[in-house]
């Protein structure tokens, strides 16, 4: 099964991203594999609506493990199941809590191993001057890393609030040469494209 | 009082890699720098090998050829953003409007020209060679020539076996990588090195027969410094003819490396103060001026940068309070006493 990881900085709307995908494409209940560091993943089903109030939130660092979301797409007759990935948030410097840095690591191995990087980055907040929060040297490290290991897309994330016009403008300057989509987790726009990309890599 | 960290010796896998990051002593986009030069140098194996294309349905044709459009433009405006290069700019436009018009005149049934677009690309280390190889590699993915258009990288030490038949091998485990894609080596004329008896000829000869055997298959791009390739291929009159596209990559004008500061600095959220700034200039043109080979030009303008910035570091770092500007400006002091090491 082809795996596709979520990454990007903390509060960018990976995880409302990852559920809201599966939405779109049709399912209310998920099958959520938990993968905490050194563990044996832990699979359970959950109604999307429910993952939604449990793992999207303003609080930096709230995914401490990796959640793969087992998902399918139509392919000719039949369908390929995938797993979505999400992740916990990157950050610019060196976390100083063992237990995120664990976690981190766990991300880091996760996107070497993956099939398809799917890096989100905060369009909202993209624009606003000297935004070292918001795209920094993490992403671009991500850019040319993923870029080179083959099937990588960066998703301009919250492109429904007003700044974030702007802040398109900036990430596709900053990313030059990098495929860049225009989407928001909140309202699905952009979902189209995302799923025509995902479908031609797994 | 917190120093800056030491840098660990350089970590050879990838799990040491995860296990400096889990100790604390990398940053995450240093973790993913070094992933990235891993897999560069082929340390760790390559992760991923993009599975063929699936059969498509009619209906989606148009899209793959819109897609495929904007993918070549990508790649365009990123060759077009590299500072500097302009006669390499201006070759690879021809390059790619011979290349159309001889797919045109082929769909016409017009005699055209066969393919051959093997290069030799020379200049001093920086300049862009590696850059420019990876750029090409997607657009001719995109325009139908190539049908992966990656890049393999290589040197005389990845190709060079220590016994009769070894270095045929490792040869073609490399041009086996490359397939569909750009071949790469760098410092070709080293595989010279020996004369008659040196496997280099080997690897040499290995590679002109990959050449013929996966025509549509393969570019190979010998680069390295200009006279030494000049001196490599009049020893070798055989390649000359079947690498027929030269490149050559000039040294960065003191102007153009000031422009490539600039934007390292701007992508790293750092600035230079009015003073910085004049002190970076003068020490590039001085610089500049030496005309020395190894002198290698933007990797320089990235060693000063990177040094900039570790000083800024610990000048800020005994301070009591600092100030979000404070962080991102480079002072006249911090470009201290750069050297061009
Ligand atoms: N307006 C808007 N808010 C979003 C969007 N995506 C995420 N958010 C909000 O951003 C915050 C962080 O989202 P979350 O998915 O937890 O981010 P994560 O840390 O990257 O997983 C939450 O308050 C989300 O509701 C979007 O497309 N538009
Ligand atoms: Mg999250």
């Amino acid at each position: 099964m082809k795996r596709c990881i979520v990454l990007g900085k903390a509060n960018v709307g990976k995880s409302l991203f990852v559920l809201s995908f599966a939405e779109y494409l049709g399912v209310q209940k998920v099958s959520v594999t938990i993968e905490e560091p050194g563990r044996h993943g832990q699979s359970r089903t959950v109604s999307v609506r429910d993952a939604m109030a449990q793992w999207v939130s303003d609080t930096p660092h709230q995914t401490r493990a990796l959640h793969a979301v087992q998902l399918e797409l139509p392919v000719g007759k039949g369908v390929k199941r995938f797993e979505l990935v999400d992740t916990s948030g990157l950050s610019e410097g060196i976390p100083r809590e063992t237990a995120i840095r664990r976690a981190m690591a766990q991300t880091l191995a996760a996107v070497r191993e993956a099939d398809l990087v799917l890096h989100i980055v905060d369009a909202s907040a993209a624009a606003q001057e000297g935004a070292v929060e918001a795209i920094g040297e993490v992403d671009f490290q991500v850019a040319h890393f993923a870029q080179m290991k083959g099937g990588y897309l960066i998703l301009a994330n919250k492109m429904d609030l007003p700044t974030a016009k702007e802040g398109l403008e900036r990430i596709r300057q900053e990313f030059a040469g990098h495929p860049v989509i225009p989407v928001s987790a909140r309202t699905k726009d952009g979902f189209r494209e995302v799923k025509r990309y995902v479908w031609r890599w797994i | 009082m917190h120093a800056m960290a030491m840098s660990p010796g350089p970590p050879h896998t990838a799990e040491e890699v995860l296990d400096l990051f889990e100790q604390g002593k990398l940053s995450p986009a240093e973790a993913f720098s070094l992933f990235r030069r891993l897999h560069q140098t082929g340390k760790v194996p390559a992760v991923h090998v993009p599975a063929a294309a699936a059969p498509r349905a009619k209906a989606r044709e148009e899209d793959d050829e819109a897609e495929r459009r904007r993918r070549l433009q990508e790649a365009e405006a990123e060759l077009m953003s590299l500072i500097g290069l302009d006669p390499v700019k201006r070759l690879v436009k021809e390059i790619q409007a011979y290349i159309a018009i001889q797919q045109r005149r082929s769909a016409e049934r017009l005699v055209s020209e066969p393919l051959v677009l093997h290069m030799i690309f020379k200049g001093n280390p920086g300049t862009g060679k590696t850059t420019v190889a990876r750029i090409l590699g997607r657009m001719f993915k995109e325009m139908g020539v190539l049908p992966k258009g990656h890049l393999v990288e290589c040197e005389r030490a990845d190709l060079v076996g220590e016994y009769i038949g070894h270095t045929a091998q490792r040869t073609r485990e490399h041009i086996k990588k490359a397939l569909g894609g750009i071949l790469f080596i760098d410092e070709a004329y080293s595989l010279a090195r020996g004369g008659e008896k040196d496997f280099g000829k080997e690897a040499i000869d290995t590679l002109v027969k990959a050449m013929e055997d996966h025509k549509d298959q393969l570019i190979a791009i010998l680069a390295g410094y200009q006279r030494e390739m000049e001196h490599f291929l009049s020893t070798n009159p055989g390649l000359r003819s079947r690498f027929p596209i030269h490149i050559d990559f000039p040294d960065y004008s003191a102007d153009e490396l000031l422009q490539i500061a600039h934007l390292m600095l701007r992508k790293r959220e750092y600035r230079l103060s009015a003073a910085a700034r004049a002190k970076l200039a003068a020490l590039l043109r001085t610089e500049a001026g030496k005309a020395d080979p190894n002198f290698g030009n933007a990797r320089l303008v990235r060693n000063i940068i990177e040094r900039a910035i570790r000083r800024q570091a610990v000048r800020l770092v005994r301070k009591a309070r600092i100030s979000r500007d404070e962080l991102m400006l480079i002072e006249e002091v911090d470009l201290g006493e750069v050297s061009a090491g």
